[in-house]
């Protein structure tokens, strides 16, 4: 058992649980934009998506659940890394510039993370854990996105999260160790694809909607 | 190669020792030739302090070829300089312009304590390569080199792992002050390699446990070590090191 | 005094087996009663501290870097030769032996070579389990090359960095023991002293250069691997920290010091340019493979080197040496180089440059192919002198490079000290007159992975060595000189810095103890470097305490040494008085103006014994037999 403990400890252990986890959310985003599209075919069509998801019963109880401890797993774990990153460079530079290898995404990620987490919580407590009594999601959905100010910050928080996947996608993939001279710039590619089709598909909901 | 005499300001990290505070100190410099070696230049100011009986600042540095993996300051926030694939004392002075302030650095992190200006201790590096960085094989019982063919394109793959110098440069430019770079690359090399096989499993678990114990930070993959790497080593190695690590935890034996 | 080799008796061939089986041995359980100094981390030192631990031995290993990794035959390019005769060219133990003691310009021990010929295959095995990364055909086995003065393709290389890869097998190796306790590392120490109690080497000092203490280390022998001291020249090929003091200070306790007129001049490196320049580059000599060598025939000719048509260059080793053409050894084409240039054909700002040009090379096997096997020195070359050699020819000019002059060591190598042990540069043993390229690799891994595991063994099992204690006078005596010497050198306050007398003390020897030598300049710097180091005793500056991190003092007292062993070299060239490999004397020279040796009266290593700074050194000579080779003037026509 100790193996396994200490293997998760590690450096790359801890890594890999980032990538994994990045990774299934990576898969958890795709099917969220899916089921949000369903907007644009109208409210039936979209509330009677609603009501499909929540007849799977215990299948999505255990699917949140799973979501829910894989979110536990990459907030905690990223907390822990942050913290030994910076304890391993107590004096900052005094001039300090890229040589070229980070990006604007790379730098951020413990911010947008951040973001991601504060909007993830807000999110849940509008849609998810708000009163549903004679509200559909369909309605929670348009009423708060029908507010520019609410309709921006969602904007800003889906940008976060563009960025968070841009770095994130190809990142996990080199953390797991999948890097070949033949597959690693298909990755890449494809990791900024998904990072804008992301953004794009999310964002494009609020701004119909506003602009409506 | 047409010399020309430029005039610097260099705001140099000044620290007596380890646990002394230190602060930039600013010198002037004229008369600087562009075909200096930067290290040259940090020399002439050496001379200067010492004819002014101040003390000349410290640095390290041995071959001035690019290849001991001596030297190393972050110059202006770049380590080892503007230029890539470059050490220190292989950066020249023709990449600076006539009136250029630049602040000199030593190495920052944890695992590398300042000993006096820029000097550092980089025995971290050292520790990492006697927690597993070999093949055991003893002097006097080995087969004809020829007995194991290994492919050219094998042989190279390591040979571009192999080419680290230990300068600490990956380390030093790396946002979270990682090793992954210069570990990643012995791993590997050892990795692709038939001979260093047998060891592969507890090599890359022990490198790994002395990295993190020594305090170095994790690797996100900001990809500011390969950059600055002075022997352009890929990250491709750390994605095999990665690849080793999660590989020795499931086929080990160990429990 | 009389020098005996302890040259086995027997076949030329089986000498080295013989001798193995006639060494006594130290059986395992006694292995680890015995602690063993070595001092320096290059090649030598770092392959003999690995073996030896493994044989079970206590290892103490210091090196001035912050890490073993960074000593200077890292720096080595080129490659390492061995007698594989994998490419089937001919080659063969007793060829490698032949080429070298030729090379050498017969001024070498015929056993000590054959036994280098000998173990080079082992190295190259030992190596490749090590993990190093040697170059390989594509059906994976290793490649090879040719290198100066031989005409078989066998020198093994892993690209433009073979002493690195080696240096950091051995390093591995080394690290392992390390791993395992049974090397102890002290890094960032300087040897000041050796200890000799009862005549016998029994320990060390060292000053720790980060907290300036001075500390004393006991042993039961001390090995010295401490490379050359080709930086009393001041600008060298040498790392800027490689010094003599090791050496110097054995020799001061009584090791005799042999041939240290031999220095190697290395044909292939970038010129110098400035005043403030602090060291000099060489190109490797594997780039003579490809490169072809030449000047402008009309002196003085400026024009751009794309500018000179085919017919009014000079091809001139070529046209000299049609046989070995570009690939002549080392001492012969700097001394051409020089030629050239002293007769105002050399090019580039100074005029103290040759061309080494790839154009048809690169015609011939495409940029790429040329990329491959020496990209990195061609970048190397474009960072320091900002001149693309793809396309403009690099300019070279000679440098110095290796000293094949050392302490003087006998076929155990063992100085004439008991219990003083030398390895790699820092003894005179293989190379002769001048070191064939490729050989100096091979030399310090012999020395290190399979001499002295074998000889060391016997040394001990013949003494009865009392323990030592570290107070014990010697120890108390050399402290306080060491310490004496650093006082006093931080109290001159003088008007010139450390590297100012350096410089000096270099032209001084570059001009006159140079590439070529004669006997009215030698004894001009026999006037000349007494002067030099009395100034120097009177108004050098050195900042700082000795209690403390302080790089100019280090530097002082490698000066100082330098200071005194200038002038032994130059004695012992004053005295050998004939030409032979790369020390070349005007007054013996053939009429095609090649080195004429005179085997009648110098076809011995002259040992040179200590009497004392101001007194003249005292010279023993060890007479060379030679049974197996005959004797000629060397020809690479």
């Amino acid at each position: 058992m100790s193996w396994t403990v200490r293997m998760l400890n590690s450096s790359i252990g801890r890594k890999q649980i980032m990538a994994v986890t990045g990774l299934a959310f990576c898969l958890f985003l795709t099917t969220h934009l899916i089921g949000n599209l369903f907007i644009y075919a109208g409210e039936d069509a979209f509330n009677s998506y609603v009501e499909h998801l929540h007849s799977l019963g215990p299948l999505i109880h255990i699917a949140e659940m799973g979501l829910a401890f894989f979110a536990l797993l990459h907030v905690s774990n990223a907390i822990v890394l942050i913290i030994r990153n910076r304890l391993s460079r107590p004096t900052r530079y005094a001039k300090y510039k890229s040589t070229g290898g980070r990006t604007l995404a790379s730098a951020t990620m413990p911010y947008t993370g951040s973001l991601i987490l504060i909007f993830l919580i807000f999110h849940l407590l509008t849609l998810k854990f708000a009163d549903h009594t004679d509200k559909t999601v369909y309605d929670l959905l348009a009423q708060s996105l029908a507010n520019p100010i609410y309709a921006g910050f969602y904007i800003l928080f889906i940008v976060a999260v563009g960025f968070h996947v841009f770095h994130g996608v190809w990142s996990a993939f080199q953390t797991i160790g999948l890097n070949h001279p033949k597959y690693t710039p298909l990755i890449r590619v494809a990791g900024i694809l998904f990072s804008l089709v992301i953004t794009a598909g999310f964002a494009s909901i609020p701004l119909t909607i506003v602009l409506k | 190669m047409s010399e020309k005499n430029i005039s610097l300001t260099l705001r140099v990290w000044r620290q007596a020792g380890p646990h002394v505070k230190g602060q930039l100190i600013t010198y002037h410099l004229d008369d600087v030739s562009t075909d200096m070696s930067f290290l040259e230049m940090i020399d002439v100011l050496n001379e200067k302090l010492t004819l002014r009986d101040e003390d000349p600042i410290a640095f390290d540095h041995d071959c001035r070829e690019g290849i001991c993996g001596m030297c190393g300051a972050v110059v202006d926030g770049q380590v080892h300089g503007p230029e890539t694939a470059t050490t220190l004392c292989q950066l020249h002075m023709r990449h600076f312009t006539d009136g250029d302030t630049i602040i000199v650095e030593p190495f920052r992190s944890r695992a590398f304590p300042i000993i006096k200006d820029l000097v550092v201790d980089r025995s971290g590096l050292d520790k990492i390569i006697q927690a597993g960085g070999y093949i055991s094989a003893s002097t006097g019982g080995s087969t004809d080199a020829n007995a194991m063919p290994i492919p050219t394109q094998t042989a190279e793959e390591a040979m571009d792992a192999a080419a680290c110098i230990g300068c600490g440069a990956c380390v030093a430019s790396c946002p979270n002050a990682s090793a992954m770079l210069f570990a990643g690359a012995k791993v590997s090399q050892l990795a692709l390699l038939p001979q260093g096989k047998a060891e592969r499993e507890k090599r890359v678990w022990s490198i790994v446990h002395k990295m993190d114990e020594l305090g170095f930070g994790n690797c996100s993959n900001e990809r500011e070590c390969e950059a600055t790497c002075p022997k352009e080593i890929s990250i491709s190695h750390i994605a095999r090191f990665n690849r080793e690590f999660t590989r020795a935890a499931f086929v080990s034996r160990e429990k | 005094m009389h020098l005996d080799a302890k040259i086995p008796s027997g076949p030329l061939a089986e000498k080295w087996d013989k001798h193995k089986f006639d060494l006594k041995l130290v059986s395992p359980a006694n292995k680890r009663k015995f602690n063993i100094i070595i001092v320096g981390t290059g090649l030598a030192g770092s392959s003999a501290a690995a073996s030896l631990a493994e044989l079970g031995y206590n290892i103490q290993s210091f090196c001035i870097q912050d890490s073993p990794r960074r000593a200077h035959s890292i720096a080595a390019q080129g490659g390492i030769n061995a007698a594989k005769n994998y490419p089937n060219d001919g080659d063969s133990i007793h060829r490698l032996f032949y080429d070298t003691i030729k090379g050498g310009d017969f001024r070498s021990r015929e056993a000590n070579v054959y036994r280098l010929a000998q173990v080079s295959n082992q190295i190259i095995d030992h190596c490749v389990a090590l993990g190093v990364p040697f170059a390989r055909e594509y059906g994976g086995g290793l490649a090879t090359r040719s290198f100066g003065g031989a005409q078989v393709s066998r020198t093994f290389y892993a690209r433009g960095q073979t002493g690195q890869q080696l240096l950091l097998g051995a390093y591995s190796a080394m690290s392992r023991q390390i791993h395992l306790g049974k090397i102890t590392m002290f890094p960032r120490r300087e040897i000041l002293d050796i200890i000799l109690v009862d005549g016998k080497a029994r320990g060390i000092i060292v000053r720790n250069l980060i907290t300036g203490d001075i500390e004393r280390y006991t042993a039961h022998a001390v090995i010295l691997a401490t490379g050359g001291y080709g930086n009393v020249f001041n600008l060298s090929t040498n790392a800027i920290a490689s010094n003599a003091t090791a050496i110097w200070k054995a020799y001061q306790k009584g090791a005799l010091f042999a041939n240290p007129c031999f220095t190697q001049i290395h044909p292939t490196c970038i010129p110098v340019h400035g005043t403030y320049q602090s060291k000099l580059t060489l190109m490797s000599e594997s780039l003579r493979n490809d490169g072809r060598v030449w000047v402008p025939k009309k002196p003085g000719d400026k024009r751009a080197p794309e500018d000179i048509p085919e017919e009014q260059r000079s091809y001139y080793l070529e046209e000299k040496y049609p046989s070995f053409g570009n690939l002549v050894p080392r001492d012969v084409a700097s001394r051409n180089a020089k030629e050239q240039c002293d007769a105002g054909r050399g090019v580039g700002d100074t005029g103290f440059s040759v061309y080494l040009d790839f154009h048809d090379a690169i015609k011939r096997m495409g940029e790429d192919a040329i990329r491959s096997k020496y990209g990195n020195l061609f970048q190397m070359y474009e960072k320091i002198v900002a001149e693309n050699p793809y396309k403009t020819p690099m300019k070279i000019y000679p440098a110095v490079h290796y000293t094949m002059g050392g302490l003087w060591v006998d076929y155990n190598l063992m100085s004439n000290i008991p219990g003083l042990f030398v390895l790699g540069e820092a003894n005179f043993s293989d190379h002769g007159a001048n070191r064939l390229g490729a050989s100096a690799l091979m030399q310090g891994l012999a020395d290190g992975y399979f001499v002295i595991p074998n000889t060391l063994g016997n040394y001990l099992a013949e003494q009865t060595l009392n323990p030592v204690e570290t107070d014990h006078p010697s120890f108390q005596d050399s402290h306080s000189q060491a310490l004496e010497k650093m006082h006093k050198l931080l109290a001159i306050k003088g008007k010139r810095t450390v590297d100012d007398f350096h410089k000096e003390l270099g032209h001084v020897m570059w001009d006159n103890c140079g590439m070529q030598r004669n006997a009215k300049d030698l004894e001009k710097a026999l006037e000349l470097i007494p002067a030099i180091r009395e100034e120097f005793w009177k108004n050098v500056t050195v900042p700082g305490n000795n209690d403390d991190f302080n790089q100019s003092l280090e530097k002082a007292y490698r000066v100082a040494d330098f200071l005194e062993l200038a002038e032994l070299m130059v004695h012992d060239a004053l005295a050998r008085k004939e030409s032979c490999g790369g020390h070349f004397r005007e007054e013996s020279q053939t009429d095609e103006n090649e080195a004429k040796r005179d085997d009648k009266n110098y076809s011995h290593v002259a040992a040179w014994e200590y009497q004392g700074i101001e007194s003249k050194p005292r010279l023993h000579k060890e007479n060379l037999k030679f049974e197996n080779v005959q004797l000629t003037q060397r020809s690479y026509k």
